[in-house]
C-alpha cells in the first residue's frame, strides 16, 4: 500500500473560499507549483482543463480528483482543498455539489504510482462519515490528518 | 597506384589474397548492378571476371587463375553438395523415369543437332568431311554436358520451388555422367576417322566406352563411400559449426581424390550430397543449411574466375559462325530433346515447356573434355587449324556466351512457370513487405475519454495484448495494456470515473506504415514488445494500425505454407 501521508504534507491543505470549479482548480494548481517550482504553470493549466473536458472529475459523493501526468514533475504530489459551501458548478458525476477536492500531479514515467494513488484516494474517502469530518474540519491539519490515516483525535 | 603497381609486382603467391578480395567485392558490386536491371547476379560475377581478367585489365593473369584452380574444384565441390542434396528419394520415387527420360533426350537431342549442324558446317567451309564429322561428333558430345554452377545459381537468388526446380536439379545434376559417356564414344569414333588404322593409344569403341564407364562409377562410389562417413561423423555431433568444418573436410577430401584418380569431381560432391540427404533427411536439412550460409563468397569468387579465364582472341569468321552453330543447334537440340522426352515419358507440362530454358549453361564439364580433346588432337589438322584448337576456342567462345544467355533464360523459364519465390524462409517474406502489409488496419482502439467501463468490456471481447489510444484528431496519445490495468481493478469505483487517457502510458515505440517489416519485428524483439502502433509517416502522427508479433508469425508461415503447397501442387 501506498501512504498518502507520502503525497500530502499539511501546507498542501487548504480550505477554500472561492466557491467556482475554475477558481477552486487555479488555487489548487498555485498550491502545487508553491510546493514544485519547475513544474510549467500554463502547462498544468492546459494538462488539468484538457482532462476535464474529457470527463469531469467530479466522481460523486462531494468528491473531485482532478488529476493531470506531466513532464517537470520529479515526484507524485497531491493538494486537497476543502469547501464547506461547496462547488455547485464542478458538474460532478451524481449533479451534485462538491466539496472534497484533491488534486493530484504526477510525473509522466510514474504510472503505476499514478494509477494506485487515485485509487487510493477514492478509497480513502469511501465512508461518509469521514468526508463529513473533512468537510467540517476547521483547520488544514485536521483534514490532513484524517486523510492520511492518523485519526480525528 | 603505388599499391595497385606493388600488387602487379608482387609475388605471384602475395598476389592471391588482394587479388581475390577484389574480385569478391567488385564481382558482388557488379552483381548488384545487374541485379537492378533485372539479370541474375551470376551474369554480373561472369563479366566482372571478363573485365578483370585475361580479356580485359589482366588484374587476374593467368598465373592466379592456376593458383586458384584447386579453388576452382572445391567450388565446383561444393556446387554438386549442394545439388545432391537437392536429390531426396521422394523426388526420384516421384518423378525418376520422367527425369531420367528427359535427361537422356535432352543430351542426345543437343548431341545430335550440333554434331548435323557442326558438320555440316565444317564440311562446306573446308571441304574435308571426314574431320568434319570427327569435330562435329566431339562438339556434339561436350554440347550435351550442362553446368550447373550458373544455374543453381539462379535458382537460389530467386528462391524457385516446384517440379521444374526439381528436375533442373536432377537434370544438371545426372548429365555429366551422359556427357562422360558421350564423350568416349565420340572421341574414340574421331579418332577412328582422323587416324584410320587407328594410332597405339586408342582402343578403340569399346575401350572407350569402358573408361567413360570406369570414370563414372569411381567417381560416383568415393562419393557415396565418403557420404557414408560422413554421416557416420555427423550422426555423433550435433555441434553445427563442427558439422561445417566435417562436411567440407570431406567435400576437399573427395575433390582431391578425384583429382589424383582424374574421375569427375562434381559426379562425385553430388553423390555425397545425395548419401547424405538420404540417409538421413533430417539431419542433413541443418547439414545443407550450415554450407549454404558459407558458400555465397566462394560462388562469388569462382564466377569471376570463370570470367576471368575466357580470353577472347582474334578468330576466322568461320570459327564465329562455327560457334554460333554451336550454340543455335545446342540451345535447340536441348529444348527439341526436352519435349520430345516429356512427351515419351509423360511429365508435366510445365517440363515439356521450360526446362529446355533452363540447360543452355556449360562450364567445368565441357572445358575440361575440350581440353582433353585439344591435347588429343593436337596434331590433327583441319583445314589449316588444328582439330584441337578449334574444339578449345569454339567451347571457350561458346562458353562465355552461354553463361551469359544462360541464367536469364533459366529466370525467363522459372517465371514462366511460376516458381519463383516460393522456397522462401521467413526472413525473405519479412524482407519483402513492409509494415502495412502485415498490420491490421482496424484494430480495437480508444478515445482520450473512453470511461474504464467501456475499456474494460472491450478488452474483454477481443483479444490483443495492447491498444493505442487516439486524441479526437485521431493522432496517438498512448496505449493500454493488460498489464496496466491490473492496478485499477483493485480499486471498487473507479471504472465510473477513470478514462483511457488516464490509463494509457506513452508508446514504448512506433514505427510508420512504410518501414520494413524487418525492422518493426526487429524493434518489438529488441525491446521485448508484442506489438507496435503503426503510424501514417514520420510527419503525420496519426494511427493507421497495430501491429503484432504473434500476428506477423502467424501470418508469415501461412504464407510460407501456401507457396510450398503450390510449389507441391502447381505442376498441371
Amino acid at each position: 500500500m501506498l501512504e498518502l501521508a507520502k503525497f500530502l504534507t499539511p501546507e498542501r491543505v487548504i480550505l477554500l473560499s472561492a466557491t467556482t470549479k475554475a477558481e477552486v482548480l487555479a488555487e489548487l494548481m498555485e498550491v502545487i507549483i508553491a510546493y514544485n517550482g519547475a513544474v510549467d504553470r500554463e502547462e498544468l493549466a492546459r494538462e488539468v482543463a484538457r482532462r476535464e473536458e474529457m470527463m469531469s472529475t467530479g466522481i460523486g459523493n462531494k468528491i473531485a480528483i482532478p488529476h493531470v501526468r506531466m513532464e517537470g514533475m520529479n515526484k507524485a504530489t497531491m493538494a486537497v482543498g476543502v469547501s464547506r459551501k461547496g462547488i455547485a458548478d464542478y458538474e460532478s458525476l451524481d449533479k451534485q455539489p462538491v466539496h472534497i477536492v484533491i488534486m493530484i500531479a504526477a510525473p509522466k514515467g510514474e504510472h503505476e504510482t499514478y494509477i494506485r494513488l487515485l485509487a487510493q484516494v477514492a478509497e480513502a474517502l469511501k465512508e461518509a462519515d469521514l468526508r463529513e469530518q473533512i468537510i467540517n474540519a476547521d483547520d488544514p491539519a485536521t483534514v490532513h490528518r484524517i486523510l492520511t490515516g492518523g485519526g480525528n483525535e | 597506384m603505388t599499391i595497385l603497381a606493388g600488387i602487379i609486382e608482387a609475388e605471384s603467391h602475395l598476389r592471391i589474397l588482394p587479388i581475390v578480395g577484389g574480385a569478391l567485392l567488385f564481382g558482388t558490386i557488379g552483381a548488384r548492378v545487374f541485379q537492378l536491371i533485372r539479370f541474375p547476379q551470376v551474369v554480373g560475377y561472369i563479366i566482372i571476371g571478363l573485365v578483370l581478367g585475361r580479356s580485359g585489365f589482366e588484374l587476374i593473369d593467368e598465373g592466379t587463375i592456376d593458383a586458384l584452380r584447386p579453388f576452382n574444384f572445391f567450388a565446383l565441390g561444393i556446387i554438386g553438395f549442394m545439388i545432391g542434396g537437392e536429390l531426396h528419394r521422394d523426388v526420384f520415387r516421384k518423378y525418376g523415369k520422367q527425369f531420367v527420360g528427359i535427361l537422356l533426350s535432352e543430351g542426345i537431342g543437343a548431341f545430335l543437332v550440333v554434331s548435323i549442324l557442326s558438320t555440316a558446317l565444317l564440311a562446306l567451309v573446308t571441304r574435308e568431311l571426314a574431320a568434319s564429322v570427327a569435330v562435329g561428333i566431339v562438339l556434339g558430345a561436350l554440347s550435351s554436358a550442362t553446368a550447373p554452377a550458373a544455374t543453381v545459381e539462379v535458382l537460389r537468388e530467386y528462391k524457385t520451388r516446384g517440379v521444374l526446380t526439381t528436375a533442373v536439379y536432377a537434370v544438371v545434376a545426372m548429365d555429366d555422367g551422359l556427357a562422360l559417356i558421350l564423350y568416349g564414344v565420340a572421341t574414340s569414333i574421331a579418332g577412328l576417322i582422323v587416324s584410320p588404322g587407328g594410332s597405339g593409344a586408342d582402343g578403340g569403341l569399346v575401350a572407350a566406352l569402358g573408361e567413360a564407364l570406369y570414370k563414372l562409377i569411381t567417381a560416383v562410389a568415393v562419393g557415396v563411400l565418403a557420404g557414408i562417413a560422413l554421416n557416420f561423423i555427423l550422426r555423433r555431433g550435433r555441434d553445427r559449426e563442427k558439422a561445417l568444418t566435417y562436411i567440407i573436410g570431406s567435400l576437399a577430401l573427395v575433390i582431391g581424390l578425384c583429382g589424383l584418380l582424374k574421375v569427375d569431381e562434381i559426379l562425385a560432391a553430388m553423390a555425397l550430397g545425395v548419401v547424405i540427404v538420404n540417409l538421413a533427411p533430417r539431419r542433413s536439412y541443418s547439414a545443407f543449411e550450415v554450407v549454404e550460409r558459407f558458400a555465397p563468397p566462394i560462388y562469388v569468387l569462382f564466377f569471376v574466375i570463370v570470367g576471368a579465364h575466357v580470353e577472347v582472341v582474334g578468330m576466322g569468321l568461320w570459327m564465329l559462325g562455327l560457334a554460333v552453330a554451336y550454340v543455335v543447334g545446342r540451345s535447340l537440340g536441348k529444348m527439341l530433346g526436352v519435349n520430345i522426352g516429356a512427351r515419351a515419358t509423360k511429365s508435366p507440362a510445365v517440363l515439356r515447356k521450360y526446362l529446355g530454358l533452363c540447360l543452355f549453361s556449360q562450364g567445368g564439364v565441357a572445358i575440361g573434355l575440350a581440353l582433353a580433346a585439344g591435347d588429343r588432337f593436337a596434331s590433327v589438322a583441319l583445314g589449316s587449324v588444328a582439330i584441337g584448337s578449334i574444339i578449345m576456342t569454339t567451347i571457350t567462345m561458346t562458353t562465355l556466351l552461354v553463361e551469359i544467355l544462360g541464367p536469364p533464360a533459366v529466370k525467363f523459364a522459372m517465371c514462366k512457370a511460376g516458381e519463383v519465390g516460393l522456397n522462401v524462409t521467413e526472413e525473405d517474406l519479412m524482407a519483402s513487405h513492409t509494415v502495412a502489409d502485415m498490420m491490421n488496419s482496424s484494430p480495437p482502439t480508444f478515445q482520450e475519454s473512453a470511461p474504464l467501463a467501456v475499456v474494460l468490456r472491450t478488452i474483454s471481447d477481443t483479444d490483443a495484448a495492447s491498444y493505442p489510444v487516439v486524441s479526437e484528431d485521431n493522432s496517438l496519445s498512448g496505449v493500454i495494456s493488460l498489464s496496466d490495468l491490473k492496478q485499477s481493478f483493485g480499486a471498487e469505483g473507479l471504472t465510473a470515473w477513470l478514462v483511457a487517457f488516464d490509463l494509457m502510458r506513452p508508446a514504448a515505440d512506433t514505427i510508420d506504415s512504410s518501414a520494413p517489416l524487418t525492422e518493426a519485428v526487429t524493434r518489438m524483439r529488441e525491446q521485448g514488445l508484442e506489438c507496435l502502433p503503426v503510424l501514417a509517416s514520420k510527419d503525420d502522427p496519426r494511427l493507421v494500425g497495430m501491429i503484432e508479433l504473434r500476428a506477423i508469425s502467424r501470418k508469415l508461415s501461412q504464407e510460407i505454407l501456401r507457396r510450398h503447397r503450390l510449389a507441391e501442387n502447381g505442376a498441371i
